[in-house]
Order: structure tokens, then sequence, then C-alpha cells
């Protein structure tokens, strides 16, 4: 499903970060991979080359079979927009809209009728237990709430994908915790590939495999049975 | 100062595009107010300069208005025992085909004891022979300028068509630059003065009389004698007295101006607020660690303060510099419009500023900087250093502020009202419309936000995300767009008020035009119908009549007289004959026994701009100055008649030969038995006097295009105020967008990062442009309505005498809908290309 | 113009005397004539030896300080025509008319433009004018040879009522016929004009300089005057002196 070949990032400035040092990584369809470091290991850089949102200095990258090098800013946003959901540490939801028009952006963008588009969002919230929030604005709710919209916005696709950068970091541990157990209910009602970055060994340990970054290099790579 | 130089300059550095737009704000301001008032003072000093130049050691000078006076008065000055010299001059400005020439008709012989004509070689034998100077009425002395311009040497000819028919001038003389050779541009001719009567047809008259009193006598006392000897129909005065006159109406275009550079300077005053207010969101944080460093309000508010009067100087200063190429432009155009209302004629040499304009220049665009700077000044001292250090979102205005603004807003507009009732008081007229505008001005931020909740729905409806998004991004930062907003709406009202003068005055042109100008031919002395420097004489008038096919001859005499201390245009015709073919739609008076009284040289009818302008009723008596005496004479009607911008009043012809003693026209107004006979009534006139005097034969369609093309020009302006506006949404635009962008930036990415493909992104961003386009041109188009109304009103009663009616300009209002949202499209292209360019990551990591 | 210099300049013959002021009054005495008519030649000769040539007619009518005159160009072609006529009067100043035929306009002279330049000539209207006896206080310097002829040489300051571009000047009166053989002129700067009489001849009992030349000092330029067919005491007519007559003959 993920395929990272020989993948490095260099961050060219007045002196050059390698961030990522020639890379290999394989994901498989269905996994729950949780990515683990020290901040600046190059988790988040790996996790943005992986969701398209920049592109590596070398080495290949290829998701659900499409190779991204190459591709132009359009199409790269297309495999995006197609087979990644994002979940962000901070939300990133946009402060003028409801949840419900939140959580239909990705189908507006692609064009879906707004019928159609609120019609899916109301099913998305109501799966995500926020029901009773549809016309809030983000800042009207709870940082869980607020981080359930997120992920409601990010299934709005279907993506066989779902990216999360700290999905838990900006919430009390509680409220991580129900966060994480929504993200696993999702992984397994709809067998969706799952990449989290993290630095929460609650959050890594529930994962089936957990990969180690240390200075742009894989350092660990390790698999296990137990689901959370 | 060492802040200003650490903190603001390193910002300036990174948003050198931004600072530059503001710049232009007060450039923009400051080059009207330089480029206006500079051209009003060279236009002044060219004046000026030309009468002392041409004055010489003139102590005095008489004259009896534009008509001149019998040369028998000459003699009469010259007995005057307090007199040392006493010279004619005939003054007139010509068209050789060599750009306009002052011709000065002088007597030679005792001229030189006034006038130092500097002939080169310091030698009289440069006029080649005095006497043959003399002898020969085609003898001109030029300046070396002129001579040097057009290669002309002793002995060469020039041509020129005079009354009595073509003549070669022959340069007999060239006078060596400076003093009165410098007089006009060095664009100057001396002639004998007994020839220059003869070409141009004056007759046995003199424009005026030059004098240099005997030693030992005062002036003040020759002055008084001389005018006691000569009665009230003479003037006497000084060289300089002169000047002074003609400023009185030069005032009035200074009025105009200040008016237009007060407003750009708003313009540009909104501008550079915008800039501010997004300065200091922009450096929140920044201004946050300096408070946490220990940094005070107040030296928040002066750092600030500090940056906005660098931002005025430079912008002064550059401002300044724009203004005096402008001012060349504009001091041509107001040069020959002043020339033509007082027949002096000038030539703008030297287009330069006075030092205290300058100077009141740097100090008004600085002081137009700092009054931006205020607000975001104290907003910036109030950033709680706390709240800034933290990411999250932006302090927005307070409902208390805007709430003190609506109520400001309506405060202003109850006075302005207030004001407005009592308009027959022209200060609180004037004050009225700086309230109303101020209070347009409050209102603004308020109704900018009316304007963009109102648009949300449609922009929603045409592209959800997109629209919503652009929408929110206005109504959320109203200081980051009711700058640019409210400075598109002046400067558009200014548009929408120029462009309903322009409306108002070209049909009621055209009406008038209809009416007045009914005869079939125009016979003059000159191709630009307004020059009054060659006669005809009444004899040309009676030929013209002998020939077959005329119904109807009529000789016009038109003059300049002044009345209460302002020159106004004396039409003096055959009145009982032109009310045969004409009635001019009648103001006041009875319209039928106006005419036959006046014809019977009871009294005068007066155009109702003349009435309004200078203050006159019906049966009121007018004083006008006949050499022979004050001609005190009651206003018989009012009449609409657009014949001249200063007024005019219509005199028997019979009673002005009389009075003035001069039977001179300017032009014959030619009626035909039937309009099919024109072009061999045409033929047949330049047959008769083509070769034997100088001759114009104008059919009423080509007078008639004429003077609509006159009125055209003020719709030119209208179309430069519009460049103006489409420079202004473009400037603050760009700047509000910039920092939309900069402000929306996470948005954008997480936009992106969820599918949003870059033609999206323009989209939202090209749509944020194009409401704040049509959010400044529903307020532009709503104070535009206010502003004609003033405007309106300025022209009526101090400017022009028009009497206008209030015509919204809609065709204007209906160019500027595309015209201003193309522009807003324009300014949000090189944005939205930024804003797809940017790192996603970045955008997104980052506040 | 003046025509008063005409009297001085052309009809010049003069009496014996050994005080100044009689032998001023002498000079005035011997110049009469009721009438007189000439043709004259001016030739102006400037510093780049430059030459311009006019002539024309000349005839007076009247005795002295209540004649009149016309003086009418004959050439050069441009001036053709343009005439002057004066009249003079014993208690007042003259009255003078110009007359051009180009623009058939006759233009009075005012009073005021009587000491400039005339017409490009070295001479000043102050060098044509009568110098009247009775205007100049007279002194006597000496004797001196001018052109081989015995000269009283004579310095002449105007009296406080005459006003004069010259401070003084000199005068060589001929002591045999009374006759101006030469002036110098100085003012402030010094010596401005010097006029010199030659050609000498007894026309009807009147001795009469035919040439007279202007040496402007100044300007280094020289003008010549010739009179030709020159009379006295011929018979004239009034009616031939009006503005009307020189209109009636252009």
């Amino acid at each position: 499903m993920i395929q990272l070949e020989k993948v490095s990032k260099r961050f060219e400035g007045k002196r050059v970060v390698t961030a990522l040092d020639s890379v290999d990584l394989s994901i498989t369809k269905g996994e729950m991979v949780s990515l683990v470091g020290a901040s600046g290991s190059g988790k988040s850089t790996m996790l943005n080359l992986i969701g398209g949102l920049d592109t590596p200095s070398s080495g290949q990258i290829t998701i659900d079979g499409e190779r991204l090098s190459g591709l132009a800013d359009d199409d790269l946003t297309r495999v995006r927009r197609d087979k990644i959901g994002f979940i962000f540490q901070f939300f990133n939801l946009l402060p003028t809209l409801t949840c419900v028009e939140n959580v239909s952006l990705p189908l507006h963008l692609r064009g879906w009728s707004r019928k159609k588009a609120e019609a899916r969002s109301r099913e998305l919230l109501d799966l995500v237990k926020l029901g009773h929030r549809m016309e809030h604005q983000p800042d009207e709710l709870s940082g869980g709430e607020r981080q359930r919209v997120a992920i409601a916005r990010a299934l709005s696709i279907n993506p066989p994908i779902l990216l999360g950068d700290e999905p838990t970091g900006n919430l009390d541990s509680t409220t991580g915790a129900e966060i994480l157990s929504l993200i696993h209910d999702v992984h397994r009602t709809m067998g969706s590939t799952i990449l989290i970055v993290t630095h929460d060994r609650g959050v890594a340990e529930s994962c089936q495999r957990t990969i180690r970054l240390k200075d742009g290099k894989i350092i660990g790579d390790e698999r296990r049975s137990t689901a959370a | 100062m060492t802040l200003l130089r650490l903190i603001s300059f390193q910002y300036v550095r990174k948003h050198k595009l931004r600072w530059l737009l503001t710049l232009a704000g007060i450039v923009l301001g400051v080059a009207v107010f330089v480029g206006m008032h500079t051209a009003n003072q060279s236009v002044l000093r060219a004046f000026h300069q030309t009468i002392d130049r041409i004055a010489g050691t003139t102590q005095l000078q008489v004259s009896a208005g534009e008509a001149g006076f019998p040369e028998e008065a000459l003699e009469t000055v010259q007995n005057s025992p307090d007199i040392r010299v006493a010279v004619p001059v005939i003054e007139a400005s010509v068209n050789p085909g060599r750009g306009n020439l002052l011709l000065l008709g002088v007597d030679m012989t005792g001229d030189r004891s006034l006038r130092d004509y500097d002939l080169e070689n310091n030698n009289d034998d440069a006029i080649d022979d005095p006497l043959v100077f003399l002898a020969q009425p085609d003898s001109l002395l030029v300046t070396r300028i002129f001579a040097n311009a057009y290669g002309l040497k002793i002995g060469d000819k020039l041509p020129m068509a005079t009354m009595a028919g073509p003549r070669d001038f022959v340069v007999r003389g060239i006078m060596q630059s400076g003093g009165l050779a410098s007089a006009f541009g060095g664009n100057l001719a001396v002639m004998d003065i007994y020839a220059a009567q003869k070409l141009l047809g004056r007759g046995r008259r003199f424009d005026r009389i030059d004098i240099a009193v005997r030693e030992g006598v005062r002036v003040e006392d020759a002055q008084a004698n001389l005018q006691k000897l000569l009665g009230t129909g003479y003037l006497v005065e000084s060289p300089g007295a002169r000047g002074q006159q003609f400023e009185s109406t030069a005032q009035i275009y200074s009025l105009v101006s200040s008016i237009t550079s007060m407003f750009a300077l708003f313009v540009g005053m909104f501008l550079i607020y915008n800039t501010f207010e997004i300065a200091v969101s922009q450096r929140r944080s920044e201004i946050g660690i300096l408070r946490a460093l220990g940094a005070t309000r107040s030296q928040i508010r002066t750092l600030f303060l500090g940056e906005s009067v660098v931002a005025g100087l430079v912008g002064s200063v550059l401002g300044i510099a724009f203004g005096l190429l402008l001012a060349r432009g504009i001091a041509a155009y107001v040069g020959t419009m002043l020339s033509e209302v007082y027949g002096v004629a000038q030539n703008v040499e030297d287009v330069a500023a006075e030092p205290w304009l300058l100077a009141a220049a740097l100090f008004v665009g600085t002081l137009t900087s700092v009054l931006a700077a205020l607000i975001p000044a104290r907003d910036a001292s109030r950033v709680d250093p706390v709240k800034a250090l933290q990411k999250g979102k932006l302090q927005l205005i307070g409902q208390g502020e805007n709430m003190r603004r609506r109520i400001g807003a309506i405060v202003l507009f109850a006075l302005a009202l207030g004001c407005m009732s009592m308009s027959y008081i022209r200060p609180l007229f004037y004050l009225g419309y700086l309230l109303a505008i101020m209070a347009a001005v409050l209102f603004a931020p308020t109704a900018c936000n009316w304007v963009t909740r109102t648009l949300r729905p449609l922009m929603k409806w045409l592209r959800p995300v997109e629209g919503a998004l652009a929408a929110d991004s206005l109504i959320e930062s109203p200081r980051r767009t009711s700058g640019t907003v409210t400075a598109l709406m002046l400067s558009l009202a200014l548009v929408i008020a120029l462009g309903g003068v322009a409306r108002s005055s070209y049909k009621s042109i055209q009406d008038w035009l209809v009416i007045a100008l009914s005869p079939d031919l125009f016979v003059t002395t000159n191709e630009s119908l307004t020059s009054r420097s060659f006669v005809f004489p009444p004899e040309i008038g009676d030929g013209i009549a002998t020939i077959p096919g005329i119904d109807l001859v009529q000789m016009v005499r038109t003059v300049r007289i002044n009345v209460r201390n302002t020159p106004v245009m004396l039409v003096c015709t055959d009145i009982a004959s032109v009310a045969r073919k004409i009635h001019l739609p009648p103001r006041e008076g009875d319209p039928d026994t106006m005419y036959q009284e006046a014809a019977k040289g009871k009294g005068v009818i007066v155009s109702d701009n003349f009435a309004l302008l200078r203050k006159y009723k019906l049966g009121d008596i007018i004083e006008l100055p006949a050499p022979d005496g004050p001609l005190r004479m009651p206003i018989l009607g009012i009449v609409i008649d657009y014949s001249d911008q200063q007024g005019s009043i219509l005199l028997d012809r019979e009673l002005y030969i009389k009075h003035w003693k001069d039977t001179t026209v300017n032009v014959f107004r030619v009626y035909l038995q039937n309009p099919t006979f024109e072009p061999s009534v045409r033929a047949k006139i330049q047959e008769m006097y083509g070769g034997r005097t100088r001759l114009f034969v104008f059919t009423n369609q080509d007078l008639r295009a004429y003077i609509l093309k006159l009125t055209d020009q003020w719709f030119g302006l209208t179309y430069v105020q519009i460049a103006v506006a489409v420079l202004v949404a473009i400037l603050g635009i760009v700047n509000t967008l910039t920092v939309s962008i900069s402000d929306r930036k996470r948005e954008l990415g997480v936009l992106q990062a969820v599918g949003g493909l870059r033609n999206q992104i323009r989209g939202t961003i090209w749509m944020e442009a194009l409401a704040i386009g049509f959010t400044g041109l529903v307020l532009g188009l709503v104070v535009g309505a206010i502003q004609l109304y003033y405007t309106l009103e300025i022209s009526r009663t101090d400017v022009a005498g028009l009497r206008l009616d209030y015509q919204y300009p809609i065709n204007i209002a209906a160019v500027l809908l595309p015209v201003i949202l193309g522009a807003a499209w324009i300014s949000a292209l090189g944005p939205a290309e930024s804003a797809v360019r940017g790192s996603l990551v970045e955008a997104l990591e980052y506040e | 113009m003046n025509s008063k210099w005409l009297i001085a300049l052309l009809t010049s013959a003069y009496a014996l005397a050994q005080d100044p002021r009689q032998i001023m009054e002498e000079v005035q005495k011997r110049a009469q004539s009721k009438s007189q008519q000439y043709e004259g030649t001016l030739e102006v000769v400037d510093a780049k030896s430059k030459v311009s040539t006019k002539r024309w007619e000349y005839s007076r009518l009247g005795a002295f300080g209540n004649s009149k005159s016309v003086l009418r160009f004959t050439a050069p072609a441009e001036v053709k025509g343009v005439a002057l006529l004066v009249h003079n009067h014993p208690d007042r100043s003259s009255d003078q008319w110009m007359w051009r035929p180009a623009i058939e306009r006759d233009q009075r002279i005012a009073l005021q433009d009587r000491s400039t330049r005339f017409f490009g000539t070295d001479f000043s209207y102050e060098d044509l004018e009568e110098r009247d006896v009775n205007q100049f206080d007279f002194k006597l310097l000496g004797e001196e040879t001018i052109d081989g002829k015995p000269c009283w040489k004579l310095e002449s300051r105007p009296r406080e009522k005459k006003v004069s571009q010259y401070t003084y000047s000199h005068l060589w009166i001929r002591k045999d016929n009374y006759v101006y053989t030469q002036i110098e002129a100085f003012n402030k700067a010094g010596l401005a004009r010097r006029i010199k009489y030659t050609d000498i001849q007894n026309i009807q009992n009147i001795w009469t300089a035919r040439t007279i030349e202007v040496f402007d000092a100044t300007k280094k330029s020289r003008t010549t005057l010739k009179f030709e067919k020159l009379q006295y005491n011929v018979p004239l007519d009034d009616s031939g002196f009006t503005l009307q007559a020189l209109r009636r003959s252009s």
C-alpha cells in the first residue's frame, strides 16, 4: 500500500540538513503503524512525504500503486484527495465553518453536490458521536470534539490511507484515549491503512507495528499481534 | 530611534513590496496636492513675470477694459504735468503657425525710456534701420529665444494672416535674452503700434498707456491726478495691481484643487491606515516579545508612529517629485483657461513650486501618514504580551469600538444635515460637506461588514468552499479590508460626482446649443473662437449682408469687462434682431418684454450663471465700466446662457458703440434664406474678403462640434479620475490580499492538504478580491450620490454658476462595475500565485 | 524731430565780435532767411564700415522761430514717402507729425521723445536742435586754426533751464564769416560726439556748410550729411505745410 525506496529528504538552508537518509519502507494494506522517534528524527518529514505534502529529494514513493515522484502539483493533490485522510495535532479545522461544513470541505473540493456532501457529513459526524454538534463552529467545541470533527473530515472521502500527526498530542490523556479508540474503530470497521506519528508510548504500542526513527534512519521495526 | 532601526527596518526590508504600495498612497495624495498647487502658482508667477517684464520701468498703467480706448487719451495723459513719459501699448496673442506669440505693439520712438529692448551687439543698428522699421508695417522685432527656436535671422519672413490680409512679416531686429525678451517664455515680438492697430483691426485705439512719472512726483499723487483727469471709465493702476485681479479668479481653481487634493490625501490616508493595521496584526508576536522584554506601551506606540513619520517623509518626497511632473500638464491647462478669461497672454515657462508649498506638502504628507497610523499604533500598544506570544486567533475589533464609530457617524451625519439646511452660509456649507464625508468614512467599516455578510450566501452558493472562505476572510478581518474599501469608496465617490457633473453639464449645454446657436454661418477673425486679438470693422458685415441668399447678419462684439472685480463677458449685438431668431430660456423676467426693453437700450439681460456667481437679482442695477464713465443698467431678465464660464451680459450694440466708441466686431452671425445656400454663400464670403482680411467661416455644425469638444474635456477628466480609482483599487486590494494570504496561510494549507486544487485556491483569493472590489464599489456608488450633491452645489454657487439637474451618472456606474471588478481580479493574480506556491508543510506547521 | 536743428545746422553764417556772447549772437543773425529748400544725402558708416544711405527733400517756410517745414524721404525705396512735418512756435515747443504712407497714418511725435537718437544716425535729436544763444553761457577759450582757417574756440554750458545730455561743449567759429567749423560735445564720461562743418560756401549771401560729419566717440560710427540744390528765400505756399498736404502727396 505504501512503498518507500531509498527516500531521502534534505533541507537546503545555510547548512544542509538531512531529515531522511535513504529510507526503505513498505506498509501493506490494512496495517496500522505507529512512527516514533525523538524530535528531529525525521518522522514528521516521512509522514509529509507519504501524504504528498512534500516531495523527496531523492528516492521513490508509491501510494496504492501510484508513484508520487514526477507528479505535477495538482496531480499530487488528486492522489491526496482520493487516497489519503489527514488527522493533525492542532486539528486544522477552519474556524469560520460549522462542523458539517468542515467535514464536507473535501467533498465540495471534489465537486460533490451540496446535498450529497451534507448528507455524507452528517452521517460521519453521527459516526464520531457528534450528531448534536452539527451546526457548531470549532471554537465552541472541546479539544476532543474538534479532533473527532477532524477525523470525520479525514474519513469523508473514504480514503484507503489515514495519516495522523500526533492526533492525541494536544489532548489530555482521557480524551486522547477516546480518540485512539475511535481510530482503532475506524481501522477495524473500514480496514484502512493507518500511519500515526506519535510521542506517546501507549499510542505507539496499541499499533500492530511500530517503526522507530533516529537521525533520518529506521533503527527499529517491531510487529506485535496484539491490538488494543 | 534604535528600535526603529533594529525592528522596523528589518520588517520593511522583508515586506518591500507592501511598503512601496503603501508609500504609493502618500505619493498619490502629495503628488495631486503639489501638482495642482504648483501649477496654479506657476501660472500666476508666469503671469506676474510677463506683466513685470513687459512693464519694464513702467510705474503706472492706464487701461479701460479689453475693448481699449480711443487714442486721444494718450495726449491727455502726456500733457499731464506729472508725467515724464507716457507710451501707448497694444498687446495681442497671435499664432503665426509657430506657437503662441505675444505681440507687443509699441511706439518705438519713445518706448525705449521704459523698456530696454537689449538689442544684440548692444547696438541700435541691430534694428537694421530704424527708419525702415517704422516705414514698413511688416517690421518685427523678435527675441533670440524665438529666433533660435525657429531658425530665424534678420531679414527672414514670418507669414501671418492679418486684418489687412495675409502678410509676410520681416524680422528686422533680434532682442537679446533676459528682461523684456524673456517675457512670455521668450515667445514675444515687438512691432510698431500703429502698424499693429491696422493689422489687428483695432482702429485708432490703444489697449494701454504705460507711464513713468516726472522726477519728484509721488506715484500715488500722479495716479490720483490722472484718475481724476481721465474719469472713472479708465483704470489707473500700478503694473502689479493687474496681477492681483487675476489672482482672484485663480482662487476659484485653487478651491477646486484643494478639494481634489484633500480627497487624494484622504484616499492615501486609508491606504496607509490599512498597511499599518496589517503590520500591527502581523507583528503581534514581535510586539509581544518587545513588551515581554520590558518595552512600555508608549515605546511601542512611538515605534509605530516613528515608522509612520519615516513612511510619510519618504512618500512625501516621492510625491513632490511626481507632483512637479504632474504640474507641467496641469499648468498648461490652467494657463490656457486663465489667459482666455483674462485676455492676457502668458506662457508658463518654469513650473516650480515655492519652498513653502514643498514644506507644506512634506508636512501634510507626513501628517496624513501619522494620522493614519494613530489607531494602529494605539492598537499595537495595547497588545497583550501573553496572548501575543500564544499561537491562536487574532484579536478582533472590539464591539464597543464599532458601536462608537457607528454613533459617531450618525452624529456627524446629523450635523452635516444641519449644515446643509444653512448652506447659504458658505463656511457652514463646506463644513457640512466635510462632515458628510467624515460620517461616510466612519460608517464605512460597518457598511463594509453588512455588504460582505449579505454577499456570503451568494458567494457560498456560487462556490461552497472558496466562496464561503473568501467571504469569511473579509468578515473576520474587518481591519484588513475596511481601509482598502474606504479608500476605494472615496475615490469612486469622486468619479461618480465628476461624472455626474459632466453628464448634467453636457446635457444642459447641448440643450442650450440647439436654442442659442441658430445661425447658419459664423464669420470670425480666428480659428480659436475664444481669441479676441483680431477684430473686424463693421463694414465687412455690411458687405456680407449684400450677398444674395443671406437673410440676416448680426454683428456681435464680445469684450471682457470687470464687474464686481471679476471679469465677465459683455456681449454686444442688435438685440431686436437677435430676439427675432432666439429666445433663450428665461430664468427670471418676462421673456417678451425683456428683449424689447433691452433692444431700446433700457437695460441688460444677464446669464443665469452671472446672476448666481455675482449674486445679482432681477431689477438690480449693474454698473458697466465704460470708458466715458460707469454705465448703470437695470437687469431686465435672467436667461440660461452658457456663452461664458464667468457669466455674460447682453447689451444692445448701439449703446456699446455710444459709450465705448468702438464699432468693431468679433463675430458675424449669418442667417441664410435657405440652408441649401450655404456652400455658395460661404464661397462668396471667401471670395469677397478671403484675400483682403483675416477671416474664418464656420458652419453651425462646425461650431457645435467645437463647443462639444470643449465640453468633452470634462469627460476626459472623469476618465483620469477612473484611472486613479483603478490605481487605488489595485494598490489597496493587492495590499490587503498580500496580508490576507499570509494570515490565511494555514487555512489555505489545510484546504490543499484535504484536496484543494491550485485553481480552487486561486479561486478563493480571486473571490476575496472581487468581494473587496464589489464592496468598495457599492459604498462608493452610495457616497458618490452624496458627493455629487455637494459638487453640483459648489459648481453652482462658487465655481461656474451652472444650475445643473441632479442626475446620477448611471452610465459611469455601469462602466465602473466591470472596470473595478476587473481591477480587483487583476490585483488578485499576483497574491493568488504566491498563495499556491508556498510550502504546504510550513503552512500547516506555522501560525 | 525738431525743425530748429535744421536751421542751426543748415543755415550757418555768422558775424564778428570779440565778446563770446556777441560772437554767438552774430552767428545766429547771419544765418537768417525767409525760406529754404534742399535735397539731402545722409550716409552712416558704422564701426564695421557698413554704409547706409538715405535721401530726402527738405523745404522750410517762415523766419527763425516761427517756421514750418517738411522733410520727406526719397530713398531708399523702403522708406520712400515717410515724411516729417514741423510747426515751430515762438512761445512754445514745436508740433511734429510723422507720416507713414504704408499704413496711411500720421502720428504725433511727443515732446518726451526728443532726446533720443534720430533714426539710426549718429545725431541725437538734441544735436539737431537749434542752439539758441539764450539757453547757454559762453566762455572764450582762445583761438585755433581749423582746416587752415583761424577760429575762436568757445566753451558753452547749458543754463539751468536747458535740459541737456551734455555737460559742456567746445565750439569753433570761423573768424572771417561767423560759421561753425567744429563742435565737440562732452558728457560725464568725456567726449561724446564731434561734429565737423566743411565745404562751407556762400549761398545767396549766407555762409553755409554743405557737408556735416558727426563722429560718435563711443560707438566709433560716423554720419555724413550732404546738402544739394540748396536755395534760400524760395517762394513757397503755406498750404504745402499741413497734414492734408502730406496725405495728398503720398
